[in-house]
């Protein structure tokens, strides 16, 4: 069993997160970097070169997990909330591939969650186990989770890591590679 | 007493072919894979220089080999058909070249000898002898080559008397 862990953060309820934040620059506490939020897509921002960019969820992945076709891998989650009882919030786990154009989850798993109400930030953990199938793509590499939904409803957070998989085995090995003979045809 | 043998693949015999000639070629080999995989077979003639090895790029043949999923190592035998293109149509001159058969996971131009190396690779030398190439030297050619230095006598001779009546106006 191979196993990766990620860490979403505190995660906040729907309401408390609309009323949290207005529109304006924020500084953001772990990295230092001025964040500009934007209340119509509920978005955080950073001004690269004049131009708004959403902030990305992809994070560099601080190990290298190899798997290979029948595999399982574990990948567990860890965030805080606080807040009202949430019933039915959608933890999901994805497999896929991460490009310009986004995430293609071609792995998908899905767990439905409630939290309890609390006055103070709980930790809570959760997992998914993949089986690697026979039809991995050599680029099945990245991987992302993130929580969101239910009622009253959490805000979608999302949080994944960039090449985090090595997928192994698809390569075939030759061995003993001889010409054996050759002809007119 | 013992006997101690040790079995070592046979070296291929010199062949001799025509240009214009479909060879098909043979290789055996072991493979695994964890899922079904297709791989390409590439196969060419080259020549050897001072400089290494080098594919006759346009006698160069491909086939898609399909590998069935397979933990423990599975035997393999493929062929891939390649044809000795004539010097006429850009291809091989009449000589004796090597012999290369590889594997690439991907499509790819690149040689054998070339990074990102193929997955297997064999090659052996001065196993084609390629002749039936038209032979060179005849009318035609002799022709061509001297035409250049034609060119060059008809012109010299309108331009001199030109230049010769020039001059003679001028000492008036």
């Amino acid at each position: 069993m191979k196993t990766l862990e990620l860490n979403l953060g505190v995660i906040k309820p729907l309401q408390a997160e609309s009323s949290s934040y207005i529109r304006g620059w924020y500084l953001d506490p772990q990295t230092g970097q001025s964040v500009y939020f934007d209340p119509d897509t509920q978005n955080f921002y950073t001004m690269q070169g004049g131009i708004y960019l959403p902030q990305g969820y992809m994070n560099t992945t601080p190990k290298q997990v190899p798997v290979t076709i029948g595999d399982k891998l574990k990948i567990t989650i860890s965030y805080q909330y606080s807040g009202p009882a949430i019933t039915g919030a959608l933890e999901r786990f994805c497999i896929g591939v991460f490009g310009t154009f986004g995430f293609n989850e071609t792995l998908v798993g899905e767990i439905t969650r409630n939290l309890p109400a609390s006055s103070t930030l709980q930790p809570y953990t959760d997992s998914y186990t993949f089986t690697i199938p026979n039809n991995v793509g050599s680029d099945w590499d990245d991987i992302y989770c993130k929580i969101y939904g239910g009622s009253p409803g959490v805000p979608q957070t999302i949080f994944g890591y960039e090449n985090a998989l090595i997928i192994a085995g698809l390569t075939p090995t030759v061995t003993g590679f001889t010409i054996s003979d050759f002809v007119k045809v | 007493m013992t006997l101690d043998m040790g079995l070592a693949p046979m070296a291929l015999s010199a062949t001799t072919f025509n240009a214009g000639d479909k060879v098909r070629v043979t290789v055996d080999f072991k493979y695994t894979v964890e899922a079904d995989a297709t791989v390409h077979l590439y196969v060419a003639p080259y020549y050897t220089n001072i400089l290494g090895k080098h594919l006759v790029d346009s006698c160069v043949g491909r086939s898609d080999v399909t590998l069935p999923a397979t933990a423990t190592p599975l035997d393999k035998t493929a062929t891939v058909d390649f044809t000795l293109v004539p010097k006429a149509q850009s291809g091989i001159e009449d000589g004796t070249y090597g012999l290369a058969v590889w594997v690439r996971t991907s499509v790819s131009t690149s040689d054998p000898w070339s990074i990102p190396r193929p997955s297997a690779v064999d090659n052996q030398d001065s196993v084609l002898l390629v002749s039936g190439n038209p032979s060179s030297g005849g009318i035609g050619d002799t022709l061509t080559s001297i035409m250049p230095m034609l060119m060059m006598v008809m012109m010299m001779g309108m331009i001199m008397p030109m230049m010769q009546g020039m001059g003679g106006g001028s000492e008036e």
